[in-house]
């Protein structure tokens, strides 16, 4: 092996070598069986290897998206779209348009919270007990779309954030909302580990045909290797037949890494072949 | 909605080259804010021209061209404002040593990084593509323009070059 290594070595340096020759020297050099007297071209080889994984920050990928389509970017934050939309509506271009958003935020959080009394209070008749249970319940949702709520992303610890991710799944009938708030920090989040818990927190709503096309789309965007694949055996097993040409894509990318790849096409075989 | 669906498209072109742009203009300008800046700016005037991509026969070479022209660009002006402060290089340099750039210079890794800084511009640009982006000789044509016989030669050279700066640095002192 080391005199094939050598001769390509040479015409390596001589400008002559074909990419797969070049991936063989790559490989080589990183495989920690280097003899002594070819030691000091590891660096090399090394440092090319390791540059091709550079990425951009997931925060780059947003605030693009945000430049791109500054609408749909905005209608995506979760807890203050509903709000938001409406008083953008009538003040389009105004440069007050953050401000009013959060009046519209202010507004509507209040509204919620006299909403959830009065329906305790609706309900207290019915049992102090179930309406006790409740009241705890909607905190609970209320506290996990605080801690997930896009503005917060900077004053929130990863930590926090991942607690709100599980917490999300054990609530019993989770609305739009929630898979929605799920979704973005899927997407978003700045933090691997907390994209990696709404993954697997989605796939407990992964019958919802919204989420199926979300998990989908998001498979498109990440390139974090865990997520890749937590995505696609997420996709696998609820056979999501749509997702064939992102497997299919990402099989094929050869900036992705080389186990993702293998997963993309062990999840083509079992999507075709599991009827 | 249309516009949506545009952005779609262009999200679909236009998104898997990121990963490479931004390593070209990491590259270039040795800073990761820096070269994050420098390739949102080449996606949205691909995007304010999206009409014309249709007549490019390669958007992604299309967009390394740009991104190699603006890091340039924004090289040069770096370089005229320091020069017109007449400050002293040295202290400038010390100055704006990001993090990550003194992390760069405690390894093997880091000395890499900043021995291909200095190679000439030329043998930069195309070693990157080949050694690090793996591209094939014609997509490097395509890139630069340059033909098939001077690309091998620059790519010799430059990979000589590096090695060399690279022994002298760590003091091997034997030449390969």
């Amino acid at each position: 092996m080391e005199p094939d290594i050598e001769k390509l070595l040479e015409k390596y340096y001589d400008g002559e070598t074909s990419l797969e020759e070049e991936r063989a020297l790559k490989q080589f050099f990183q495989s920690g069986q280097v003899p002594e007297h070819l030691q000091s071209h590891a660096a090399q080889f090394g440092y090319f290897a390791n540059a091709r994984k550079e990425q951009p920050s997931l925060n780059f990928n947003h605030e693009l998206a945000m430049r791109l389509d500054p609408r749909a970017a905005r209608a995506d934050r979760p807890a203050v779209a509903q709000g938001a939309q409406g008083t953008q509506g009538l003040n389009p271009g105004l440069g007050g348009g953050r401000w009013m958003l959060r009046v519209a935020a202010g507004l509507a959080l209040l509204i919620v919270g006299f909403g959830a009394g009065w329906l305790v209070q609706s309900r207290s008749e019915n049992g102090a007990l179930l309406a006790a249970l409740e009241e705890k319940e909607a905190g609970q949702v209320a506290e996990m779309k605080k801690v997930l709520a896009f503005e917060q992303m900077n004053s929130t610890s990863a930590s926090e954030r991942i607690q709100a991710v599980n917490h999300s799944y054990t609530i019993p009938d989770a609305d739009r909302d929630i898979t929605q708030l799920l979704i973005n920090t899927l997407n978003f989040d700045p933090n691997v580990n907390v994209r990696l818990a709404a993954c697997q927190a989605l796939t407990h709503f992964a019958d919802e045909a919204e989420v199926k096309e979300a998990l989908i789309q998001s498979l498109a965007i990440q390139t974090d290797p865990n997520i890749q694949i937590s995505l696609i055996e997420a996709l696998v097993a609820i056979k999501e037949k749509r997702a064939l040409d992102q497997f299919q894509q990402l099989a094929r990318d050869q900036e992705v890494l080389d186990v993702v790849r293998l997963k993309a096409t062990e999840g083509m075989n079992r999507l075709t072949t599991d009827v | 909605m249309p516009l949506n669906m545009d952005l779609k498209a262009f999200n679909q072109r236009i998104l898997p080259v990121q990963g490479r742009l931004f390593r070209l203009a990491q590259m270039f300008l040795r800073n990761r804010e820096e070269a994050e800046d420098a390739i949102q700016d080449v996606f949205l005037r691909l995007w304010t021209n999206r009409k014309q991509l249709e007549s490019y026969q390669s958007v992604e070479a299309l967009a390394v061209q740009m991104t190699k022209n603006l890091c340039l660009d924004r090289l040069k002006s770096h370089h005229k404002q320091k020069t017109s402060n007449e400050t002293d290089m040295v202290a400038m340099q010390a100055a704006d040593v990001s993090p990550y750039r003194q992390v760069e210079n405690s390894d093997s890794a880091g000395l890499m990084h900043r021995l291909i800084g200095e190679l000439p511009e030329q043998q930069k640009l195309v070693l990157h593509l080949r050694d690090v982006e793996e591209y094939t000789l014609e997509e490097i044509e395509e890139v630069t323009g340059l033909s098939n016989a001077n690309i091998r030669t620059i790519l010799s050279r430059a990979r000589q070059k590096l090695r060399e700066n690279y022994l002298k640095a760590e003091n091997y002192g034997t030449g390969y």
